[in-house]
């Protein structure tokens, strides 16, 4: 058990972790398939939870894991089920052509990681507890990534993935800067993002079945 | 003096026997696995070794249109590949002609016989291989720099680009792997990997459709002896990058120097990590279809991305 | 007690009216269930101007001046609104605007979604003002977006799918970026919380500690909470849902979303502003909230001079108070603070009256546009006609309406503090406003125009604009004393002393 005790050990593995995490959003990015982008945002979730669960073990936080398995339950199962189901319906299972293409956006999403680290660098506190630094910075790059990849995409199924995976961003900050917020907050973001997942995913039914398509640059009619 | 000499002279020909011998072999075991994956029965693990020794005995026929490079490109391309095998750790961390070249000398090496490949499929004057060429060459511009860039990451955390020092490092620390510095190169040499021994989803080798080649249509208009060389190459070359992202990332079992019976521990490690390699590459193979050609860019983009993300971490961390 | 009926009535009127059957009932339901909470409001206005603050909860619920101001405007619209849409609603039922060809069921099911979503609307801006931790604000504020976007796709066009689709993603990542601000507050102030982490994001505590704040982190906060509830404020350039949901919302709640949910996120604005100031001296914030306001108010300007649609210029005018409002605040100071607390007050009654006025218009022409109305607004509904163009009137700053008074303030503590080019932006754009909205809306209302019908009478929504033009041309003249002593003590929070 003594590995399992190690600080260093437990930096090691939220490293990894966050690294697995960043790489899942620069794929969402470059990914075409729909329901693939579903899967991969839960499988980001789900390592954000064990992210989380880490903290909470090498800290000795237990309201932590309370919020890794709020996580693990809304943002793992529930969200990507009613994602899938909703692609299911609407038959629509690729995104077209993003705004800018695809080799360009992955660097660009680089470029924005190394935004990220910058700006993650000014946080560094070389008294603070270390746990965690490389995960903020990886935090900021998944917001700054998920916002970029609103703008770039096209299909409104995919905008709403990203606002999700930039409150995953968040998420992660929260727990490698402050050890997450206290837990009634923690429960009120989460249902948040529960209930704004169901309200989008019936707002992007209704657009489908009003414009045959999800294409977000058809909604052009109101300008001015 | 002399003692050491016949040391290195037995390394070394260990060495060039395992890359010639263990090649063929690497081939045949991911295209029967890929086969009973598929629930085929498939050829067996030594048939390539079969396929060589038929090429060897069979004539050749030449387009009356080539010139000198299509004669001399298959023994360049063996010549070079041979010898960036020998520049790389494959049983111990020291590798047999190691002082002669590094890692940038590895790149070149296999750069310089692809160059003589594209070169020799323009010379047939068939549009089959004008086509595989061009098409290997856009692949390998975009793949060659990611290639270096993960290079280089772990060039860094070793304080040189001599993959025995890069090998050296690495030795010690089993989490060093941990590292996302590491993690991104690991991933990015693995994508680059993919594309350049030609594996779905960049190629398919086993195609027989001309308009989908890349790799083959290249070498479409060999036959024989050159063919057999052309194909051996090819295996090394797979051998060669394989044992690369092998060593310099997941180093258990390397040997820190040739010793008798750590020789035979080495190349054991070496077997199963190969073979481990081989299972993952062959799921990757099943589990996707091939890209179209202009989607391949935006894979290679991915790999240069988490290329130039593991350069910076190494300076951020 | 208080702070609890005030949150439990809307909620057990939104319950109450998702089980009803009738249309008769779910009218009656959020009627009075409306008058409930002003009364609760009232109480609660009078019980903070008696006792200073109220608080519950161990300081969970925390209520000063501000909050009871904030709700009191809060949910007299809503009330005036509820009075409204009665009229409103039956008159769309009977016109076939819920949909051609839908049955009575479908109707009535569309009518319980409103009647449903409104208390909750509500409710989560009630909340919002009484919660003390800045992390349920934002989550009661993300509320208020998922609960008000189907209200805006009331109708089920193609055009309202649109703006509601706006409203979604633009209020969503703006909100993500709030959240952010939020979590760096929290870890600004992580190391005074000490052990009980719940208070570490309570603002009365960071409020009296704000000095002790982390400065750098605090920087980044309050430019993300600027750009973050600034979205859902409607400051430019993140405003451009909002003349999409105005135009497409069914007009009480477009009321509701122009005047409550705006004053809601300004007073989110405000409790962000409050520490931020504290802590890093009022320079830098107010140096930001000036830029952004000034950026609104010129936005506005040639969006308002070159409108065509007549919702869509109140939404740009809309903007133009948001901007007004927070260059009030990044003005400060005693003069500042008044000044911002009484434009609120005034605006939140001349807006909502405006889009009253422009419901009314809408359902007896059905349409927006000037071209279309030129003129006969005067002749067919007269009630209507007067008292649109005396809420234009008024909102545009024409003395003698209140509006006027609190910018005049406004613009006194731009020039006193120093602020001249601000001041002289101020004026310069608000020109252009004035110029815009008074050449439409005369155009609409006076003018030649064409013969309309003169319209049938409708008793609920004269009655409500009757109601509201009544307190809008009184408040011009004499302000009653608890309601200005409220106000002044809301200043006073603001201003810190």
């Amino acid at each position: 058990m003594t590995p399992f005790l190690n600080l260093q050990f437990g930096e090691r593995i939220v490293t990894l972790l966050a690294a697995l995490v960043l790489v899942l959003q620069i794929a969402m990015v470059s990914q075409r398939w729909i329901v693939i982008n579903i899967r991969i945002f839960a499988a980001q979730s789900f390592f954000l939870a064990m992210i989380a669960a880490t903290i909470a073990w090498f800290n000795h936080a237990p309201h932590i894991f309370a919020a890794a398995a709020l996580t693990l339950v809304v943002k793992v199962i529930l969200v990507p089920i009613l994602f899938e189901r909703l692609v299911e319906r609407m038959e629509i299972h690729e995104e077209i052509e993003p705004i800018v293409n695809v080799p360009l956006s992955v660097v660009i999403a680089g470029g924005l990681t190394l935004v990220g680290y910058v700006v993650a660098a000014s946080f560094y506190r070389p008294d603070a507890p270390g746990l965690g630094h490389n995960a903020l910075a990886v935090a900021i790059s998944l917001f700054l990534i998920g916002f970029f990849t609103m703008i770039n995409r096209r299909k409104a199924l995919t905008q709403v993935l990203a606002l999700l995976s930039l409150e995953n961003g968040l998420f992660l900050a929260a727990i490698s800067l402050t050890y997450g917020m206290p837990l009634i907050v923690e429960l009120g973001i989460l249902f948040d993002v529960l209930v704004a997942a169901m309200v989008m995913g019936i707002l992007v039914y209704r657009i489908r079945e009003t414009f045959e398509s999800i294409d977000v640059s058809r909604l052009r009619r109101l300008r001015g | 003096m002399n003692e050491q000499m016949i040391t290195r002279l037995i390394e070394n020909a260990t060495q060039l026997f395992l890359l010639l011998a263990l090649a063929p072999l690497v081939t045949g075991v991911i295209r029967t696995l890929k086969a009973r994956l598929q629930t085929r029965r498939g050829p067996s693990i030594f048939q390539p070794y079969r396929d060589l020794l038929k090429l060897f005995r069979k004539g050749m026929v030449i387009p009356e249109t080539a010139s000198w490079i299509f004669a001399a490109t298959p023994w360049v391309v063996f010549f070079s590949t041979i010898l960036a095998g020998l520049m790389i750790p494959m049983v111990a961390a020291v590798a047999p002609f190691g002082l002669l070249g590094d890692a940038l000398a590895v790149i070149y090496l296999l750069g310089l016989g692809r160059f003589f490949l594209a070169l020799s499929g323009l010379d047939t004057g068939s549009s089959f291989g004008g086509l595989g060429s061009s098409r290997e060459m856009t692949i390998s511009a975009l793949a060659e720099p990611a290639m270096m860039l993960a290079i280089f990451t772990v060039a860094i955390g070793a304080g040189s680009t001599g993959l025995t020092e890069i090998a050296g490092v690495a030795i010690g620390q089993n989490w060093r792997f941990l590292a996302p510095a590491q993690m991104f190169a690991f991933a990015a040499l693995a994508l680059v990997l993919i594309a350049e021994t030609g594996r779905i989803p960049v190629d398919n080798p086993a195609t027989h459709l001309e308009l989908t080649m890349i790799h083959e249509a290249m070498i479409l208009e060999y036959s024989g002896p050159y063919l057999a060389l052309v194909e051996w190459a090819a295996s090394i070359k797979q051998l060669v990058l394989m044992t690369l992202l092998i060593n310099c990332f997941w180093p258990v079992g390397l040997q820190t120097a040739w010793s008798g019976f750590g020789a035979l521990q080495g190349i054991g490690w070496l077997l199963a990590k190969l073979l481990f390699l081989s299972c993952a590459i062959v799921l990757i193979e099943t589990a996707n279809a091939k890209l179209r050609l202009f989607r391949v860019p935006e894979l290679l983009a991915v790999a240069f991305t988490l290329g130039s993300l593991a350069l910076v971490s190494t300076f951020l961390f | 007690m208080l702070l609890v009926a005030l949150l439990l009535v809307p909620l057990a009127t939104a319950a109450a009216s998702f089980f009803a059957r009738r249309r008769a009932a779910m009218e009656a339901l959020n009627l009075a269930g409306f008058a409930a909470v002003f009364l609760a409001a009232v109480a609660l206005a009078a019980q903070v101007l008696a006792n200073g603050t109220v608080s519950l909860g161990n300081g969970f619920f925390y209520a000063d001046a501000l909050s009871a101001l904030v709700i009191l405007l809060t949910v007299s619209v809503a009330l005036v609104c509820s009075a409204y849409s009665i009229g409103y609603l039956r008159d769309d039922q009977q016109s076939g605007a819920l949909g051609e060809d839908a049955s009575g069921i479908e109707q009535i099911a569309q009518l319980r979604m409103y009647y449903t979503l409104t208390p909750l609307f509500v409710f989560s801006m009630l909340l919002m003002a009484v919660a003390n931790n800045l992390g349920v604000m934002w989550a009661a504020m993300e509320a208020t977006t998922l609960a008000s976007i189907f209200l805006v796709t009331f109708y089920g066009k193609i055009t309202s799918l649109e703006a509601a689709w706006k409203y979604a993603i633009i209020g969503g990542v703006g909100l993500s970026m709030a959240l952010f601000g939020t979590l760096v507050t929290y870890y600004a102030g992580h190391s005074l919380a000490g052990s009980d982490s719940l208070s570490g994001l309570n603002w009365s505590v960071l409020a009296q500690h704000a000095a002790a704040l982390d400065k750098m982190s605090m920087r980044l906060a309050f430019v993300l909470i600027l750009l973050g509830y600034g979205t859902k404020a409607g400051l430019a350039p993140m405003h451009t849902w909002k003349p999409d949901a105005y135009s497409e919302a069914p007009v009480p709640s477009a009321a509701l979303l122009s005047t409550a949910l705006l004053n809601c996120a300004l007073y989110c604005l405000i409790r962000f502003y409050i520490l931020a100031s504290r802590c890093l001296g009022a320079e830098y914030p107010s140096r930001l909230l000036l830029l952004f306001g000034l950026l609104s108010m010129g936005v506005a300007v040639p969006f308002v001079l070159a409108q065509r649609n007549f919702r869509r210029m109140l939404a740009y005018s809309t903007i133009d108070h948001a901007g007004i409002m927070v260059i009030a605040l990044g003005l400060g100071g005693a003069l500042g603070s008044l000044g911002l607390m009484l434009h609120m007050a005034f605006h939140t009654i001349a807006k909502s009256l405006l889009f009253l006025s422009a419901g009314n218009v809408y359902q007896h022409f059905r349409t927006d546009l000037f071209s279309k109305i030129k003129g006969s607004v005067i002749r067919a509904m007269p009630l209507t006609g007067v008292v649109l163009f005396i809420a234009m009137l008024a909102i545009v700053g024409m003395p003698p309406f209140s509006l006027f008074q609190s910018e005049f303030l406004i613009l006194r503590a731009a020039f006193e503090g120093g602020h001249i080019l601000t001041g002289a932006l101020f004026v310069l754009f608000s020109t252009g406003v004035f110029t815009g909205a008074l050449m439409h809306v005369s155009g609409m209302v006076l003018g030649p125009g064409g013969d309309a019908a003169v319209a049938a009478r409708r008793p609920w929504r004269d009655g409500s604009l009757l109601a509201l033009a009544s307190v809008l041309v009184v408040i011009g003249f004499w302000l009653p004393a608890p309601l200005l002593e409220l106000i002044r003590a809301a200043a006073r929070v603001v201003s810190g002393q």
